[in-house]
């Protein structure tokens, strides 16, 4: 088990890096309102498939990284993600054996719930954000899910 | 498509459920910190040490990029620089030839009123890096930090006009706000008549809007907006933008004004940071007995703008339009400092 877990982390933590790069990669203006949450579905991914690795303690410091890089109250984004990282681990063993469909779904409303405890955080704090545009990014982050769990499943595999 | 291992199927949901609470009260305390005490300051700077790497590792293929194009550049292209470069800087010095003169005039003349209200002392210049922070709020990250002295709330400008001001700083790093983000507010001050307004962001970086003026405000389109110097955040009488459309409907009391912003927002790369020549603590004790509060946190400009209610009695005779300007001015000079200063320490 201790191996296990060992071998896991690596990836792991890599996969994480990467998206978070990808979180804060200069696009245009125009691209850049359809950014997905790539860490979110990089946790979301870890947290079904090995949440004894940590994916708890992932999502609260992918979080934290988040709120640093995004520049907003410190917390905003590790709680979102810590609770909607153990929503998924909660329901791992239904989304195991879920069709693909079901599962861009069930990731649908994870990262709706996401973008909802961000909204409301930045409510409760005084700055709002109520353009329309960031109910947007759950979308397609449910529509790049298969794509993403593909590439890290190949990755995990190796 | 997705091949998920069957381990941990037996599961450890009192485990995960006592996580989840703990880590999600612990990010809801550092929520509340962050939020009410102005204790984290020191941690987030720590933190954006770390964050550092990651933001250096995104830019620097573009940063490269854009050195490669650079050094690449032909003869011609050069030359043709340099000739317009060099055209550029004979018109500035033409114009730097009073400067010294002029400066040490109105020195002199704010002496006598013992006030140095928005005077620039130094400031540093700062790369824009490229990363992008948040697609719906107006910011960028520069590369200067408290290491550099860099404070909450110092105003940036570009070479066309005000950019920003300082809404973090990191130890490295800083994020600077837009004067367009729809959050920001700046007092500024008509340059042709000096009316004083509050111009606000829109959240759109070619667009900034005066809210605040009534219909019957003397503005017309092509006006040149300076920053007022008031609320004390930035310096006073550089350029923020020029009047685009005044739409009065007779209905509306307020008018709706348009402003394209002086600073080229969406492409500047280098950006100043401005130091302000502290104020001498006389200034105050010795002008606020005599003046109107509005009129105390800006003494230079109580006078000439005629637009404050310790200067309209004085004038009444002289215009309807003054008086009927008097009560819209009057509360700015108080709302200002609310505005970026509040909204600065809110961050």
């Amino acid at each position: 088990m201790m191996r296990d877990t060992r071998i896991r982390r690596l990836p792991m933590a890599l996969s994480a890096l990467v998206a978070l790069a990808l979180a804060v990669l200069p696009l245009p203006a125009a691209l850049d309102a359809f950014r997905p949450d790539f860490l979110v579905l990089v946790v979301f991914y870890w947290s079904i498939e090995s949440p004894r690795a940590g994916g708890l303690t992932l999502a609260f410091v992918s979080g934290l990284a988040l709120d640093m890089i995004h520049g907003v109250v410190l917390g905003q984004h590790a709680l979102a993600l810590t609770l909607m990282a153990g929503w998924a681990t909660h329901l791992r063993l239904r989304l195991r054996v879920f069709s693909m469909l079901s599962q861009c779904l069930t990731i649908f409303a994870l990262l709706t719930g996401y973008q909802f405890v961000l909204f409301w955080v930045d409510g409760a704090t005084g700055n709002p954000v109520t353009t329309f545009g960031r109910w947007l990014a759950p979308v397609i982050g449910a529509i790049l899910w298969p794509l993403l769990a593909g590439i890290l499943s190949r990755l995990h595999e190796r | 498509m997705v091949a998920f291992r069957n381990t941990d199927a037996s599961g450890r949901t009192t485990g995960l459920l006592l996580r989840c609470v703990l880590y999600s009260l612990l990010a809801l305390a550092l929520i509340i910190i962050d939020k009410r005490y102005d204790q984290l300051g020191r941690i987030r700077r720590v933190l954006s040490i770390v964050a550092y790497p990651v933001q250096i590792a995104v830019a620097s293929p573009f940063e490269g990029w854009d050195w490669f194009r650079e050094s690449v550049t032909t003869r011609d292209a050069l030359r043709a620089d340099k000739t317009k470069l060099e055209a550029e800087l004979r018109l500035a010095q033409f114009r730097l030839q009073r400067y010294e003169a002029l400066e040490a005039e109105t020195a002199r003349l704010r002496g006598l009123r013992d006030s140095t209200v928005g005077v620039t002392d130094r400031f540093i210049i700062g790369d824009v890096m490229d990363v992008d922070l948040d697609a719906f709020r107006e910011r960028v990250l520069v590369d200067k930090g408290a290491q550099d002295g860099v404070f909450v709330g110092q105003a940036v400008l570009d070479g066309g006009g005000v950019f920003g001001q300082v809404a973090r700083v990191g130890q490295l790093t800083s994020e600077v706000i837009l004067l367009s983000d729809a959050t920001h507010a700046i007092p500024i001050q008509i340059n042709r008549n000096g009316l004083r307004t509050i111009a606000v962001g829109t959240g759109d970086m070619g667009r900034l809007k005066l809210p605040y003026l009534p219909t019957s405000a003397d503005v017309v389109a092509g006006d040149l907006l300076v920053t007022s110097g008031l609320g004390g955040g930035f310096p006073a009488g550089y350029p923020v933008g020029t009047v685009a459309e005044v739409k009065r409907d007779p209905a509306q009391s307020l008018a709706e004004v348009d402003v394209k912003p002086a600073a080229a927002l969406d492409r500047s790369r280098e950006l100043m940071f401005v130091w302000m020549k502290p104020q001498p603590a006389s200034t105050a004790s010795s002008m606020a007995p005599t003046a109107t509060p509005p009129a105390a946190t800006a003494p230079p400009h109580a006078e000439h703008t005629a637009s404050t209610p310790a200067s309209t009695p004085a004038s009444a005779p002289a215009s309807a339009k003054a008086a009927a300007r008097a009560p819209a001015a009057a509360p700015k000079p108080v709302k200002a400092p609310t505005g970026p200063a509040a909204r600065a320490n809110a961050q």
